[in-house]
């Protein structure tokens, strides 16, 4: 079993990824602390503002910060096409996504246009920038591999998802412009299964086989299964614009996107029971999570269709957000961490003529122990999490407090892993 | 990983393909140093190690590589160690043919 070569010399510098993943699970602790406050009113109905806040402090604030620097990593190594000056790139790109983030985060909770308008702009210019650099690079990709087709489309997934979030962000703080309430489910789908969706499956191609020493993907897969997905999207698109009439198309839509999905997580799965090593690994605990919990989706989207179940949509939104791709998120960051923080470490220590004085292994940079513990803690946070959708009354404080717990472990591990890079580097010049 | 040991002047065979990154990486440049003249190390992964090739001009060493149908297989040598490149381009022209 060959695999594709990666372009590892052109990895930018060590602060251009750790800058989007030190700062991903602070957001998501920010998330648990309102969540914690609010309590069960902040389960009142899917527009409670609490609810609204957190979700995008865990959407745009972990998911979108951690994979815009995973990206930004990607690009270089996976299409051999790096990001232009990536350090000013970078550093622009997180302030602005921070700072856009907490004000949508501050005019979701006081309900003030100020924040909203703010968000607005701030939001508007970071994630338009972000996308016309990852789109430049992928113009310029050298690479054919399929992972380049899946991202142009998870690229422009996330576009659709941004176009309709300043929409409705516009509607909140603008008199002029009409608050288009049925376009959020358009812009959850869109980001959620489209932008996440795809990216995962764009990167699992590569990432999969090469961290979990699995067979490759097979190639028809690689080839349609995006395909279908984007173009399920569509569908489902349409029939949600255009209700009455167009009820199948959604069914249709929907069928399409959730089946491709289910057939990458049973794909997936299997080439997992094929590694060549069965050595216990949280990584692949975390995908496993992350499999499972989408894999739990479409009875759950049928019962929501067929008997209307009240609260199907908060279930959803739990199972993919929290299950799915905060599970794969943390999974990967506890692979491309402590890689990275060892590649950089391997240059560091060659550039100053210090070969002979050994380095750390990805085990001494992340102790498997405590990303043991925070596996448990996030895998907890879910369960509660996906009671607290049924029952908000006893549970949401519990999930709440054990997201906390979670994602504060989570940023310490990371921490600890930069702290001994810092330590061998005595301050990090080669960052 | 399987290692068969060298005996007077005979070629060094390292098995990474099991292994998960760095790990194949670290493996070779720990054997590299103990390399002889004359001698070459033949290592074989399950993808092409892009990462140990800056690393092994750096320290001194040459290369070569090929991929037959299962596996990639890298020849390693101390740079300017002419028998040990000519047994590599003896060795590599057997493996890879076709």
């Amino acid at each position: 079993m060959k695999v594709t070569a990666l372009s590892l010399e052109q990895t930018p510098p060590l602060s251009v990824p750790l800058r989007f993943f030190l700062t991903g699970p602070v957001f998501a602790v920010a998330a648990a602390v309102i969540l914690l406050w609010h309590g069960h009113a902040a389960l009142d109905s899917r527009w409670a503002p609490p609810l609204l806040a957190a979700t995008h402090f865990l959407t745009l604030g972990f998911l979108t910060m951690i994979m815009a620097g995973a990206i930004q990593q990607l690009l270089p190594v996976l299409m051999a096409s790096p990001v232009p000056r990536p350090r000013l790139t970078s550093a622009a790109i997180h302030f602005l996504l921070t700072l856009g983030t907490l004000l949508l985060g501050t005019g979701m909770l006081t309900g003030r246009d100020g924040p909203f308008l703010g968000a607005l702009v701030v939001l508007g210019a970071s994630l338009t920038f972000f996308s016309a650099t990852v789109i430049h690079c992928l113009f310029h990709a050298r690479s054919s591999h399929a992972t380049v087709f899946v991202m142009e489309l998870a690229v422009t997934a996330f576009l659709v998802t941004v176009g309709l979030g300043l929409l409705l962000a516009a509607g909140h703080a603008l008199d002029s412009v009409p608050l288009f309430r049925a376009l959020t489910d358009l812009h959850f789908i869109w980001g959620m299964l489209g932008w996440v969706g795809l990216l995962v499956i764009g990167v699992a191609y590569q990432v999969v086989p090469m961290f979990q020493l699995t067979p490759n993907y097979p190639a028809r897969l690689m080839r349609w299964l995006p395909g279908i997905l984007f173009g399920g999207l569509v569908v489902w698109a349409m029939g949600l614009l255009f209700p009455g009439g167009c009820y199948w198309l959604k069914w249709m839509g929907g069928a399409a996107a959730i089946g491709s999905l289910v057939l990458f997580s049973v794909t997936t799965l299997r080439l997992q029971q094929q590694r060549r090593r069965r050595l216990s690994d949280v990584n692949i605990d975390f995908w496993r999570l992350a499999l499972t919990s989408l894999l739990a989706m479409p009875p759950l989207w049928v019962a929501k269709g067929v008997w209307g179940l009240p609260q199907a949509d908060l279930l959803l939104g739990v199972l993919l957000v929290v299950g799915f791709a905060m599970s794969v998120v943390s999974g990967m960051l506890y692979k491309i961490v402590p890689f990275l923080i060892w590649l950089h470490l391997n240059n560091y220590m060659q550039a100053a003529g210090r070969l002979g004085e050994g380095i750390p292994n990805m085990k001494q940079i992340l102790p498997s122990r405590w990303s043991r513990w925070q596996f448990w803690l996030q895998f907890s946070a879910l369960l509660l999490s996906l009671m607290a959708a049924v029952w908000p009354e006893p549970f949401i404080r519990p999930a709440a407090l054990t997201m906390l717990a979670a994602f504060s472990l989570l940023w310490w591990n990371l921490l600890e892993g930069v702290r001994l890079y810092l330590r061998y580097t005595g301050g990090g010049q080669a960052a | 990983m399987e290692i068969n040991d060298t005996e007077n002047g005979q070629p060094l065979f390292l098995d990474v393909s099991g292994l998960e990154p760095p790990e194949p990486l670290v493996q070779v440049l720990a054997r590299v140093d103990s390399l002889g003249s004359g001698q070459y190390l033949h290592v074989r992964h399950h993808r092409e190690p892009c990462l140990l090739y800056p690393n092994l001009e750096k320290r001194g060493f040459d290369y070569l590589s090929c991929g037959n149908d299962a596996y990639f297989h890298i020849f390693i040598w101390r740079k300017d160690d002419a028998e040990a490149e000519r047994a590599v381009r003896a060795a590599i022209g057997e493996l890879c043919r076709g």
